[in-house]
């Protein structure tokens, strides 16, 4: 974990010469968004589809909030951030007694729902244009409009969020929800409520999708619906998968790395890049679920020792407190 | 006749004729979801394949021919995608939604490089065009004749699923794969046909819907989300409850358009969300396979 702050610490030195000042920033705001997106997917795993619409919800409450309400720059992040939690605790109350396909399907028909909010209420949120004109202002002295002392802003948030959820992964909490990962009945049958536990996760990481998108609200001077779109919410989910956050805490942080500089890539290479991104997609799903650093695990261990279905037998060692069912019972 | 019960009346036919094509468009979306757990994120794009088939296919087979030979065209297409769907069966269920997923992006683009992103309005065939007056009552001629199709099409889907044998190993393959192939049946061959029959519903939906709304490259997101909805109230796995949510939503939305026009489409999701406050697993949802 050190290792990865001092590489982003000292990151500003040499982005410059390759051209990505603000690419740096933009990653850190996603690792945000996707380690706490991976709460759900990873550690309970709960397969959201339609989180991009927390991300959006944190961008819109900041901007209200320093719009309408108080200005300055505390106050309108803690709004992002509560408020997106409590709007996850309240989409939670109706998803969090599902699981598997049927929790996908209604995430996505309640993060839809969010989309086309933003649109009726045209009049708070801008609509199509956005709700332009939110001000970085400064802070200790430094003009967060400049990218470097922003950077460093956004840097500060990185590693409260980074280490918050590390401590939330490793508490007893996170060791039930790695539980109700395994086998929910069985957390159920230990005596945890799974249901309270289940919507606990969904609240939190609304939270910290709140936080990230109100980072983001700020670093682009305005918040804009399509974070929110059905579309962009993949990209959350792609991000976790391909760097490998069914194996690992850091798999997202590499996930997001990867497919930013990827997309920038693509989208110079080519006009169509929706259809790379498809392709990509698909290619991902079929060839390397289990991401990038599952992928490396996976070579490290000996053969032999690796179950077929590596993608939820990665991290099955590491719940040491609870025991683990033998075989997954998730797939069948 | 006032004015306002000519309007009512209109917007009560308007949202029965929608939600007859809802209902379509989730039962093919909920075959897919019921035999093979597979969220077919696909589904609102090869809807729009559909139209977009018609429109280059009508110039020289006609309507008729069209409506026939799109569909097929679409299933053709299904047929292909489920070779790369079916090796997500049995992992993860969110595996087979991201392919879908991925498959929708990269088919709506090339909808964008093939027709162009422009939309294309469609003309309603000859012998509907125009209106149909009775009484106080004006109405399209072609709504009337969509819902005539979507009513036959409906009735075709119970036959299969409810009088054909075909049906009823669809329903136990659903209910219990491993028994179904311990009794002889190829269940990769059943899956592929489940896959395909359901985006020929979704094709068939696509060409009737297109004179209706104009085709563009984003129609097929919009006609997934309220499949999405009508499968959620009316519950998975129900043949009539994909029917009555569709007609629910359908016309709920078209008073709504009268009443909250700017709304109307939120208007969906508060029904979606009383709904599933009043019986979490639909209307005629029983618990399932699916939640374990």
């Amino acid at each position: 974990m050190l290792g990865l702050f001092a590489l982003f610490l000292l990151l500003p030195a040499l982005l410059p010469r390759l051209g990505y000042t603000y690419l740096g920033t933009e990653v850190m705001i996603w690792a945000i968004f996707a380690l706490g997106y991976n709460l759900l997917l990873g550690y309970t795993g709960l397969p959201a589809f339609g989180h991009g619409a927390f991300f959006g919800i944190g961008g819109y409450l900041l901007g209200m909030t320093q719009k309408w309400v108080t200005g300055g720059l505390a106050l309108p992040l803690a709004a992002a951030a509560v408020g997106t939690l409590l709007c996850g605790a309240a989409v939670g109350l109706f998803v969090a007694r599902r699981r598997g396909i049927y929790f996908s399907l209604l995430t996505i028909a309640f993060g839809v729902m969010f989309w086309f909010m933003v649109f009726v209420f045209d009049a708070w949120t801008g609509g199509e244009d956005g709700l332009t004109g939110i001000n970085r202002l400064a802070l200790l002295g430094y003009p967060l409009r400049d990218n470097v002392p922003f950077y460093y802003f956004v840097y500060a948030w990185f590693v409260g969020a980074t280490v918050a959820l590390w401590r939330i992964v490793n508490s007893p909490f996170g060791q039930v929800i790695r539980a109700i990962r395994q086998s929910e009945s069985r957390a159920r049958a230990v005596g945890y409520d799974t249901a309270r536990y289940k919507w606990a996760v969904f609240a939190l990481s609304g939270g910290f999708a709140g936080l990230a998108g109100g980072l983001y609200a700020l670093a682009r001077f305005g918040a804009f619906p399509e974070p929110m779109s059905l579309a962009q919410s993949g990209n959350v989910v792609l991000m976790c998968l391909i760097g490998g956050g069914f194996a690992s805490f850091y798999g997202p942080v590499l996930g997001v790395v990867v497919f930013l500089v990827l997309r920038d890539v693509l989208s110079t290479l080519t006009d169509h890049w929706l259809l790379a991104y498809g392709l990509l997609f698909m290619g991902v799903i079929l060839f390397m679920p289990e991401g990038i650093l599952g992928v490396l695990r996976r070579l490290r261990q000996p053969a032999g020792f690796h179950d077929t279905a590596a993608a939820h037998a990665a991290r099955g060692d590491e719940a040491a407190t609870v025991p683990a069912p033998p075989g997954g019972e998730r797939g069948a | 006749m006032t004015p306002d019960l000519v309007d009512l009346t209109t917007q009560i036919l308007n949202g029965i004729v929608l939600g007859l094509l809802y209902a379509i468009i989730a039962l093919g979306f909920m075959l897919i979801l019921g035999t093979m757990e597979v969220i077919n994120f696909a589904h609102g794009v090869l809807f729009a394949l559909g139209g977009y088939f018609a429109l280059a296919l009508q110039p020289h087979v006609g309507w008729w021919g069209a409506l026939v030979l799109a569909p097929l065209g679409v299933g053709l297409v299904g047929f292909v995608l489920e070779r790369g769907v079916r090796r997500t069966y049995g992992k993860d269920p969110l595996f087979g939604l991201l392919f879908t997923f991925g498959a929708a992006l990269a088919l709506e683009e090339v909808i964008r490089i093939v027709w162009s992103p422009r939309g294309y309005t469609i003309a309603a065939p000859a012998f509907v065009a125009g209106r149909f007056e009775w009484g106080f009552l004006v109405y399209s001629r072609y709504r009337i004749l969509v819902a005539v199709l979507a009513v036959v099409l409906l009735f075709l889907v119970w036959w299969f699923l409810e009088r054909t044998p075909y049906g009823a190993i669809m329903k136990a393959g659903a209910h219990d794969s491993e028994m179904v192939r311990a009794l002889g049946i190829d269940l990769g061959r059943l899956r592929s046909l489940v896959f395909s029959l359901g985006t020929v519903l979704a094709g068939v939906a696509g060409v009737i819907a297109a004179p209706m709304w104009s085709l563009k490259p984003t129609i097929g997101a919009e006609a997934v989300m309220p499949a999405f909805i009508v499968v959620v109230i009316g519950g998975i796995g129900s043949f009539w409850g994909a029917v009555v949510g569709g007609l629910l939503l359908g016309t709920v939305s078209g008073l709504s358009n009268l009443l909250v026009p700017r709304g109307s489409i939120l208007v969906m999701y508060l029904l979606m969300a009383l709904v599933l406050l009043w019986r979490p697993r639909g209307l005629m949802g029983q618990k399932s396979v699916l939640e374990l």
